[in-house]
Order: C-alpha cells, then sequence, then structure tokens
C-alpha cells in the first residue's frame, strides 16, 4: 500500500473503537460497585440465607426510590448533611485558624502541639456522653462532637502545610512591599492550601461517620436515626436501604470536595495530572 | 564610610545556629561598598556564604554583627527599594505572569490603571508578551525567570540583588538570559549585586568581580573586569580570557577546601 505514498505506515487506530473505549474507561469504575450489587442479589436469591438477614437487591432498590419519591430520603440526608457539615465548618474555621497561628507563634504551638499529639489518634466518639451532659440530646451536642472529631486531622495538616511555605515566596512578597497582613492572606493561605484541603479531604468523611454514629446512638430524624429505627421494628429492608442510602451521600460529598479541591487548585502541579 | 555607596557592608559577620546542631559561621568580618548604579558580582565556591550576604542586604534576616546600609539608611528589614530575584524565581504559582507584576504595584499603591500598564511595560521587556494570563506551572525556566526579573522591576528598585539568578537553567537559556539581563541594565541603569559561582558569568556580566574564600565567607578580591568591547564576543578577547583564568586560579583553592571540607 506504498504505492501512493500518502498511505500512513502506521494503521490509525478506528475512531469508533477510540470513542468506545473512551466511553469505557468512564463508566469502568462503576462495574466493581456493580458487582458488588449483583454477588449480593446472587447470594440472597440462592435461598442459603435467611430472606429477612438478606433481602433482595430489587427489595431494597424499591424501598430506596420509593423513600426518593415521598421526601423521606431527602428529610433524613438534609438532617444528617446538615449537621455533618455545620460541625465540618466549625472544625474547618477553628483548625485553620489554629494551626496556621501554631506555625507561626511559638506560645501558640507550645500550647496546642500536645493537645493535638493526644487528641488526633483518640476516638472522638468517646466524648459523647460528655457533651450530650453539657448541651443536651439534641443538635448541639452531636455538631459540638462533629466540631470535635473533624478538628484534629484539619489542624495538623494546617501546621504542617504552613510551616512547610517556602521562605523565599514570602521573602519575595515582603520585598514587593507586602505588609504581613497580606502575606498571611496571599502567600501563607494560598501556599498552605494544598495541604490544608488534604486535612479537608480527611475531616470529612470523618464528619459523616460521626455524625450517623451520634445519630444512631441519640436517634431523632436523619440517616443514622432511620437505620436505628428501622431495626427496632424489625425492618431489614429499611436497614439495608438505609446502608445503600448512606453510601450514596457519602460518595456525592466526597465527590463534591475532590471537585472543588481541583477548582481551587487548577494553578497547582497536581492539576496537571 | 565613603559617600555615594549605593551599598555599604561594614563588618558584618553571620552564624546559622540550626537547632541541636553546631553552629555555622557563615560570614566573617565581611566589609564591600557596591557604587551607585555599579555591576558589582559576588563569586565563591558554594557555601561560602554569598548568598547570606545578599539575603542579609535584602533585610530578610536580623545583622548579627555589623552593619549594613543602602543609599546611607541602616537596613533593619526587607524593603521595595531592593528588588530580589531568587535563584528558584519564587513566583506565586497561584498568580498568572500578570498577577505576579502587578503584586508589588498593588502593595507600593501605584492606581490600577497604571499598574496594568506598567506591568505590561516590564512583561514586554522581558519579552513575556502574550503569556500575561499563564501560570507558572505552564512556563518553562527561562520564561519563569524572566516572569520574576519582570516582577522585581516592575516596583522600580533603586537596587537589584540577584541570588544566582541563571543557576537554574539550561546553558543556552543561561546565555540569553545574560544577554537580556545587560540590555536591560544598560536601559534602567541600576546597581546590581549578582551571586554566582560561574567565574565567565561572573566577569562578562559585571564591572567588577568581588571574590569570597570558602566558610567562613570572608572577601578575598576585588577585580576590575571592565572591557573595552561589549556583546557576547567579548568572551574570545585575550584580555577576557586572562582576567578569567586569574580569577579561576584564585578562587579554585577555595573550591577544593570547600570540597576537601565536604569529605572529611
Amino acid at each position: 500500500m506504498t504505492s501512493d505514498g500518502a498511505a500512513p505506515r502506521v494503521a490509525l487506530p478506528d475512531p469508533g473503537a477510540v470513542a468506545l473505549s473512551a466511553l469505557f474507561w468512564k463508566v469502568a469504575p462503576a462495574i466493581p460497585i456493580v458487582g458488588l450489587f449483583a454477588l449480593w442479589q446472587i447470594l440472597s436469591a440462592s435461598g442459603a440465607f435467611n430472606p429477612y438477614l438478606m433481602p433482595e437487591v430489587p427489595a431494597v432498590f424499591r424501598r430506596v426510590a420509593l423513600e426518593l419519591v415521598n421526601g423521606e430520603f431527602l428529610l433524613n440526608a438534609g438532617a444528617t448533611l446538615y449537621r455533618a457539615l455545620a460541625g465540618f465548618l466549625i472544625a474547618a474555621a477553628l483548625a485553620v485558624t489554629i494551626g496556621i497561628a501554631m506555625a507561626r507563634i511559638r506560645i501558640v504551638h507550645w500550647f496546642f502541639d500536645p493537645i493535638l499529639s493526644v487528641g488526633f489518634p483518640m476516638p472522638k466518639v468517646a466524648f459523647l456522653p460528655v457533651f450530650m451532659l453539657w448541651f443536651g440530646a439534641y443538635d448541639a451536642s452531636k455538631i459540638t462532637l462533629i466540631a470535635f472529631a473533624s478538628f484534629f486531622a484539619i489542624a495538623v495538616n494546617t501546621v504542617a502545610g504552613t510551616q512547610g511555605v517556602d521562605r523565599h515566596l514570602v521573602w519575595s512578597a515582603r520585598s514587593l512591599g507586602a505588609s504581613e497582613r497580606k502575606i498571611l492572606w496571599t502567600v501563607i493561605l494560598p501556599a498552605a492550601l494544598p495541604q490544608i484541603l488534604t486535612g479537608f479531604q480527611i475531616a470529612l468523611p470523618l464528619a459523616m461517620i460521626v455524625t450517623i454514629v451520634t445519630e444512631m446512638l441519640m436517634g431523632g430524624v436523619g440517616l443514622g436515626g432511620a437505620m436505628i429505627r428501622a431495626q427496632r421494628f424489625a425492618d431489614s429492608i429499611g436497614v439495608f436501604s438505609g446502608i445503600v442510602q448512606i453510601g450514596f451521600t457519602g460518595f456525592v460529598v466526597i465527590f463534591t470536595m475532590r471537585w472543588l479541591r481541583r477548582r481551587l487548585l487548577s494553578w497547582h502541579e497536581e492539576a496537571k495530572r | 564610610m565613603a559617600t555615594g555607596a549605593a551599598i555599604a557592608v561594614e563588618n558584618v559577620s553571620h552564624h546559622y545556629r540550626p537547632p541541636k546542631k553546631r553552629p555555622v559561621h557563615a560570614l566573617d568580618q565581611v566589609s564591600l561598598e557596591v557604587g551607585d548604579r555599579e555591576f558589582v558580582a559576588l563569586l565563591g565556591p558554594s557555601g561560602c556564604g554569598k548568598s547570606t550576604l545578599l539575603y542579609l542586604i535584602g533585610g530578610f534576616m536580623p545583622i548579627e554583627s555589623g552593619s549594613i546600609r543602602v543609599n546611607g539608611n541602616l537596613v533593619t528589614g526587607p524593603g521595595p527599594d531592593r528588588g530580589v530575584v531568587f535563584q528558584h524565581f519564587a513566583l506565586f504559582p497561584w498568580k498568572t505572569v500578570l498577577g505576579n507584576v502587578l503584586y508589588g504595584l498593588e502593595n507600593i499603591g501605584v492606581p490600577r490603571e497604571e499598574a496594568r500598564e506598567r506591568a505590561q511595560k516590564y512583561i514586554d521587556m522581558v519579552h513575556l508578551t502574550g503569556f500575561e494570563d499563564a501560570y507558572p506551572n505552564q512556563l518553562s525556566g527561562g520564561m519563569k525567570q524572566r516572569a520574576a526579573i519582570a516582577r522585581t522591576l516592575a516596583i522600580d528598585p533603586d537596587i537589584l540583588l540577584m541570588d544566582e539568578p541563571f543557576g537554574a537553567l539550561d546553558a543556552q537559556t543561561r546565555g540569553l538570559m545574560q544577554e537580556e539581563l545587560l540590555s536591560i541594565w544598560q536601559r534602567t541603569r541600576k546597581t546590581v549585586l549578582f551571586v554566582t559561582h560561574d567565574v565567565r558569568e561572573a566577569v562578562y556580566l559585571a564591572e567588577r568581580v568581588v571574590m569570597m574564600t570558602a566558610r567562613p565567607g570572608r572577601i578575598m578580591e576585588s577585580v576590575d573586569t571592565r572591557f573595552d568591547e561589549a556583546g557576547p564576543g567579548v568572551m574570545d578577547r585575550p584580555e577576557f580570557v586572562e582576567k578569567a583564568s586569574y580569577i579561576w586560579n584564585r578562587i579554585k583553592g577555595e573550591a577544593i577546601a570547600t570540597v576537601a571540607a565536604r569529605a572529611s
């Protein structure tokens, strides 16, 4: 086929095949999840398990769909998200402020460093009885615990991120006439942002977990509370539909955070990858 | 101290005191004068404290002993009268080229319209026209350093402090940047203190080369390196080769001392 000289030496891939392969890799991450549901369905339909202990997938999804239509899901997910995000945002504001202060002011570091070292690995849920004692059995104690649990990961990452800021960037800003206050907002904070966001990405799932746990322990509206109610009424389909709803809600939260990171760090090297 | 000196360093010593390690004696009784509009290269083996001296003049670190005056005023901190160019550019990666160049202009209170015009003027001067909206991570090393130079020149400092500004660039880019720096210097006529460990670069760019000893850094000798001829062709002239080899021979012993100190 070299007679006309214009024929390519290497066969170009068929554009249709390229599009198909691109489509495949777009949906590829969903395949293992679908596989898990398939396995669940095969096991429950096999009759080896009591259907009360392992209900069939279609029944669970019918329940999810029903609660989506009748507003039950939105109500519960809304309550859960409200608590998780309120606690997370309070933690973020405090932890970023304290973290930056720790990295910049020696006495603040002296005070908070041991507290962070002891508090970071501690199971924060252990403080729930204390907060219930102080703030009652409703949202105040839940949100306090969620904020408390989210605080440490953000603070630790903010300290590390702020300490790691290239001193030449700060020097540049100073010799370009910036005030210390302006340097904090326009140099320290953006330079530490990648690691602060990493702290957020660790803290957000923690906030979700603690929210669900407090809801399960204390009841009321929310995804965790609804699951405990279903369990008390021996409604096993309700329990499993709760798992699916929690999984979905968590996924949306994490995915949004990842999207936010990409938007905020479009200037960063990692955005090229 | 003679008047008219843009930079006057008098008996400056400096120690680095890393936590839990022995202090490092970086500078020992250094005195140096740089005249107004003079281009001086500070040459010495790596680790001899030449960058430390530059940072002290920049006001980035506290002066332990001795004094530094810039245009007659004691240095107590950084200021826009001394523009600094770092080896690794130190551009703000979250700002575009234009944003980086505007940063200093905003700080010194230049009105928005005028700041835009001035920023554009310096972006054009360093041949980055068309890259105003690019982020630093989209630029090559040479382009990054051009952007950093534009950012520093934009606030019109009296003095340029350059810390091995072309050290991170490949040889070809480096040669081009040297040409451009000379042409900018001839147009703007700033006082330049240029730190390098490259003998030919120092002899070619500077009017005067100041040599430093290995650590602790002392001033060893100052050599006039002005030639009748301008342009890169001068590097092949016998008087250039002679000066460069004289300076290299003087500095060689210090470089060997540095390597030996590292090995032991």
